[in-house]
């Protein structure tokens, strides 16, 4: 807490907030306070299973309209006070903590949705609405966003656009920064803008990308104008194990060299495969690796690029086809993974070591990445899958896990343990050509490779922030700004 | 503790995100307090510091949910939050940290009159209040024929709910020996919580009734009406479709009636019963329910002009007074199309 709660200057604030808000929708009980200290961020999760207290904002704010979004960026100037961007806090990456107290913003009462335009096939609606209402509301139009990622029932749009955000469509259809037309945000020092309505032009640097990813460091995002498609008359899917992860790897980026167009592909190394795809599938699969892959659109052509797909898969790599039947068990199950008791959960310690890298590297920096956790942390197990891929590369979703035997029971002895597994693993990926990360974000538990990532073009992130944000009040001490 | 007997539901509900777009409280309050994962982390802390539980904050939080149960039917796994709930709201009972307005709320339930029967028949109808307001239980009666009532009493289901569980049994028992008194083979109720009751927290209790119990829409499933229903937009009852396992009559009875079902609003997974699992959240929070029903109201296609239908006579109530939509109960529509 910046302004302690019994001095007349909290007061003041709360006023002033309420002035703009209402009394009803600025948050200060014990209950709110408390829903916004935790993410879905290890770190605090564990601080708080361990029965300590995490940071929590003074103020929670729940605006309805970009205007008052813009004047509790005023107050907060004319305080210099924090300000976090809240939407879902479903992220694992501890972007939206209050770290140092002061004004969540509560994006979900932004929850206004505007309607499909029919003819340019775009929707338009406030950042505050939840991914499955927004989704929801497009298929009744009978349209879809394809933005379906396991989150979509927690995370608003908003958050999704904060962080760079992914579903599990996006080999296909994109990633969010894929599917925005424009946006509007409100700067740090409240000013309200709005990016040119196209997001292809000539007309000077992209704007829009300055502030998709950001994660609330350089303002609020407010509104957004989204692609949508018709939903496909078709979408099929197929399974095939492979004698090991290479092949494996190989089938698949054979598949996207081919250009044909699939909406999905996940391969799951040969440990993932045999816990975690037997477990949720219930497929007996005792060794080798699972790819699963898939079409969608116009029946004919989805049949056409599904033959083409079979013959890589059969011909060139021998895999071992487990049908449409393998694959659609994976489809039906996609979210399956993320429901207790399949997700990895407290006492354990867990992360998700999310990487992307070209073709080329992303093998390298799968070993350097199992290495650097297998020879320094021999407690802990490495499993991975490669979930959005691209024409050039994909994305690697390792995760480490600690049991609870080994999990030290101090909250700071296990919090440095945790975090010298990411300083170690992260190296590696960056070290051997890897970026981090693809889709989870930065946020707090990143923010510290930010430089090593960067490097010299660090520098240029740090201007920009100083210029937008003076006070520094947009949710300070994320993404290593 | 109570609570105790939930710890699979705290410890999986505390780390899971996947059911928070079906808080029917939280889409309307946008706190993130009122979702089954900050709840559930709540009650974690507070089995680390018991003292927690009796945080002011925390009270207002548990009593004021919509216990819909939608949470626990999107789950894989079927975590119970709303036990866990309810299981908390008997431990601040037993504590005696209810709130004050929940306790007067539970002091008028216990003091309602015995329950009354009238009429002949082999079968008898429950009449609670919400059947009578909505107009469901004057409807049935049109749809029935000769049947014996019950009206005036409380069963005992809105004080299980509250957390009185000693008192609400006390009254349950009561029920049903004037169930039993009535000496008929078959009960029949127009109300999915008092459905609910009897099939399911009954036993919960180690109560028994040996009758046969049914909804209002199994027992009229042999009704035909004079003229087709046409199209209807059905709207879901929480008892029905989340604690009874989709409960088919409601529907099968207006289809078997010409009618042509349009889900309401967007989706069937959210609850839009305005906080009908939570059987008396209109006593607790009614500016809650209002913001309820407007969110409801919200998501009709055509608000002046669509015909709604619910099995849920609580439901119709809160609708019929917060909003202008055209909400039927089933045994209105049937009775109006005879």
């Amino acid at each position: 807490m910046l302004v302690e709660k019994d001095s007349y200057m909290y007061e003041m604030i709360r006023t002033e907030l309420i002035d703009v808000l209402g009394a009803e929708n600025v948050g200060t009980g014990a209950a709110d306070r408390f829903g916004h200290s935790v993410d879905f961020y290890w770190i605090p999760e564990m601080w708080h299973d361990r029965g300590m207290e995490t940071p929590k904002p003074d103020f929670i704010c729940h605006p309805s309209t970009t205007r008052e979004v813009a004047e509790i960026m005023k107050i907060a100037n004319q305080y210099k006070i924090p300000v976090v961007p809240w939407g879902g806090g479903s992220g694992s990456q501890g972007g939206a903590l209050p770290v140092y107290g002061g004004i969540i913003v509560d994006t979900k009462r932004m929850n206004k949705y505007y309607g499909v335009d029919k003819e340019s096939l775009t929707v338009r609606c406030q950042t505050g609405i939840i991914a499955r209402h927004l989704e929801w509301n497009c298929n009744k139009e009978g349209f879809s966003t394809m933005h379906l990622p396991a989150s979509i029932s927690c995370a608003t749009i908003g958050g999704f656009l904060a962080h760079r955000g992914t579903g599990v469509l996006s080999t296909k259809y994109g990633k969010i920064e894929d599917m925005v037309m424009s946006i509007e945000v409100v700067t740090p020092t409240g000013e309200i803008i709005r990016t040119l309505p196209v997001p292809r032009h000539a007309s000077g640097p992209d704007l829009t990308m300055l502030f998709v990813g950001s994660e609330g460091t350089l303002g609020i995002i407010t509104e957004v104008t989204l692609k949508v498609h018709p939903q496909p008359e078709a979408r099929e899917f197929r399974a095939y194990i492979f004698k090991d992860f290479h092949t494996a790897m190989s089938a698949g980026a054979e598949l996207m060299r081919s250009r044909l167009q699939p909406c999905a592909i996940r391969l799951y190394d040969e440990t993932e495969t045999k816990t975690h795809v037997r477990k949720v599938f219930g497929m007996e699969l005792e060794q080798g690796a699972y790819l699963v892959f898939g079409f969608d659109g116009r029946k004919d052509i989805v049949a056409c690029q599904m033959r083409y797909a079979r013959e890589i898969m059969e011909e060139k790599y021998h895999g071992q086809d487990l049908g449409s039947k393998g694959g659609d068990l994976w489809w039906e199950n996609k979210y399956k993974f993320f429901y207790p008791p399949y997700m990895f959960h407290l006492p354990q310690a867990f992360g998700t070591l999310d990487t992307v890298a070209t073709f080329a590297n992303i093998e390298k920096v799968y070993y350097a990445m199992k290495k650097a956790v297998n020879d320094n942390f021999p407690a802990a197990r490495f499993i991975g899958h490669f979930s959005h891929w691209y024409e050039w590369g994909c994305m690697l979703y390792a995760r480490f896990i600690f049991e609870e035997k080994d999990v030290p029971a101090d909250p700071g002895e296990a919090a440095a343990l945790y975090n010298r597994v990411w300083d170690l693993a992260i190296k590696a990926a960056i070290d051997n050509g890897g970026v981090i990360n693809e889709h989870h974000g930065v946020g707090l538990k990143l923010g510290r490779f930010m430089k090593y990532l960067y490097g010299p073009a660090m520098p240029v992130l740090e201007k920009i922030k100083k210029e937008l944000d003076p006070n520094n009040i947009m949710n300070p001490g994320k993404m290593g700004l | 503790m109570n609570i105790d007997t939930f710890r699979d539901a705290v410890n999986a509900c505390r780390f899971c995100f996947m059911c928070r777009h079906l808080s029917a409280v939280g889409n309307v309050t946008f706190t993130e307090a009122d979702t089954p994962r900050v709840r559930a982390s709540m009650i974690y802390g507070a089995t680390l510091a018991p003292e927690k539980l009796f945080d002011p904050d925390l009270i207002r939080t548990v009593y004021r949910a919509d216990l819909s149960g939608s949470c626990r039917r999107n789950c894989v796994n079927s975590f119970d939050e709303v036990g866990l709930l309810l299981a908390c709201r008997a431990d601040l009972v037993e504590a005696g940290a209810a709130p004050e307005a929940v306790k007067a709320i539970a002091a008028n339930l216990k003091k309602m009159p015995e329950w009354r029967v009238s009429g002949t028949g082999s079968v008898l109808y429950v009449a609670d209040n919400y059947s009578v307001e909505s107009g469901a239980a004057a409807a049935f009666a049109k749809l029935a024929g000769r049947v014996k009532t019950a009206k005036g009493g409380s069963c005992g289901k809105g004080l299980w709910g509250l957390g009185f569980r000693k008192e609400a049994k006390a009254l349950a028992k009561k029920f049903v020996k004037v169930l039993e008194s009535a000496k008929v083979r078959t009960v029949v109720v127009s109300h999915p919580g008092i459905y609910d009751f009897l099939v399911n927290t009954l036993p919960e209790m180690g109560l028994k009734f040996g009758g046969k119990v049914m909804h209002s829409t199994e027992f009229l499933s042999g009704v035909k009406t004079s003229r087709k229903l046409g199209q209807l937009y059905y709207l879901e009852s929480d008892f029905l479709r989340n604690y009874n396992n989709d409960y088919p009559f409601p529907k099968a009875l207006l289809r078997a009636n010409g009618a042509r079902l349009k889900m309401f609003g967007t989706n069937d997974e959210e609850s839009y019963s305005c906080g009908e699992g939570a059987l008396v959240l209109d006593k607790i929070e009614p500016e809650l329910v209002e913001k309820l029903a407007k969110y409801v109201e919200a998501r009709a296609d055509h608000p002046e002009k669509d015909v709604i239908v619910t099995a849920s006579p609580y439901t119709k109530v809160q609708l019929a007074k917060y909003t202008s939509l055209k909400v039927r109960t089933v045994e209105e529509l049937l009775a109006e199309a005879l």
